[in-house]
């Protein structure tokens, strides 16, 4: 569709009444999959929640084998990454295309450094022996007969979330080419907030993992 | 587009989003602070969880423009959260009155 004129904007479908009624459907869309999302992760919270009422002990005892100081850079990480989202919506929203594209790569660039950060703590475990799973875990460090538990949490809750982190760098090159392409402005830039929305979950899933299992011993 | 019914979309000042940005760090340094404090056993994580609880509060009101946008997304938002508590009080109902935990988990 390329009709331009005042009355229908290229953007907008032909079921909705206006931009604004399309952009808040959107949005409450997006409401209704984070919801989805906080229950998906619930799962895995419920999961933690229940080991943990169970063998208290274990979780104290094998957190210290997580690095407090890289957790720590990695959700300063995330949050700097989720202050340049912000600031690519609000260049968006006042027309600065090249402001939009410069947050998002550096967006991009911050994700990528969670990402690395986490391959270090990742290789770092599986090399001395700290495998998910009883079978594969081998690490005699942890002085508890159900160390591998935790990890296997640690393993789960983390690795969907990197995955999160993954398929968020992936949707943000989707709208950095776009934004390139100049197909955002003040008028619509909704896929630009829809990406925003999911990658402020991603930070927020972060804040609570964070402490959960890195500041417990 | 008709101005009539145009209503305008919310656009943070960048002084705003730092500022959030700004609080968001130094809650991180105090909750990892915190966590080198001698704290007994249930309060350190109610400690933990509550700095938490401030950072998302931050990052959902102000990030996620929920303090400016229609109160019906904030409806989903503590709906979700409702039922999470939800599944975790019936999950603990049972695994934390069983007599024997199953023995290989």
């Amino acid at each position: 569709m390329s009709n331009h004129s005042q009355a229908h904007p290229a953007h907008l479908q032909h079921h909705f009444v206006d931009s604004d009624q399309q952009f808040d459907a959107a949005k409450m869309g997006m409401w209704v999959f984070i919801v989805n999302e906080i229950l998906f992760f619930g799962g895995l919270f419920c999961a933690y929640i229940v080991f943990r009422a169970w063998y208290p002990d274990l979780f104290t005892q094998a957190a210290t084998e997580l690095n407090t100081v890289w957790g720590a850079v990695n959700t300063l990480v995330l949050i700097g990454s989720s202050l340049t989202v912000a600031m690519a919506i609000r260049s968006a929203q006042k027309n600065q295309i090249k402001g939009l594209q410069i947050n998002l790569l550096i967006t991009i660039a911050l994700a990528c450094i969670f990402l690395l950060i986490k391959y270090f703590e990742y290789s770092h475990k599986l090399h001395i022996g700290i495998w998910p799973g009883a079978e594969l875990y081998t690490y005699e460090g942890i002085d508890h007969p159900l160390a591998h538990v935790f990890f296997s949490i640690y393993y789960v809750m983390t690795g969907i979330h990197a995955i999160h982190i993954i398929v968020g760098i992936g949707l943000m090159i989707w709208i950095y080419i776009r934004a390139k392409k100049n197909e955002f402005g003040s008028e619509y830039y909704t896929p630009v907030e829809m990406v925003g929305l999911y990658w402020h979950l991603v930070d927020v899933i972060w804040i609570f993992l964070f402490p959960l299992l890195y500041l417990i011993e | 587009m008709s101005e009539h019914n145009h209503h305008e979309h919310h656009v943070s000042s960048a002084g705003q989003l730092w500022a959030i940005g700004i609080a968001l760090t130094l809650l991180t340094i105090l909750t990892v602070g915190l966590s080198y404090v001698e704290i007994p056993a249930p309060f350190d994580v109610v400690v933990a969880l509550t700095v938490a609880f401030g950072k998302a509060f931050l990052v959902c009101a102000f990030f996620m423009n929920l303090y400016w946008d229609t109160k019906f997304n904030t409806m989903l938002l503590i709906g979700a959260f409702a039922f999470f508590i939800l599944m975790v009080a019936v999950t603990l109902l049972d695994t934390l009155y069983r007599n024997d935990v199953v023995p290989s988990f």
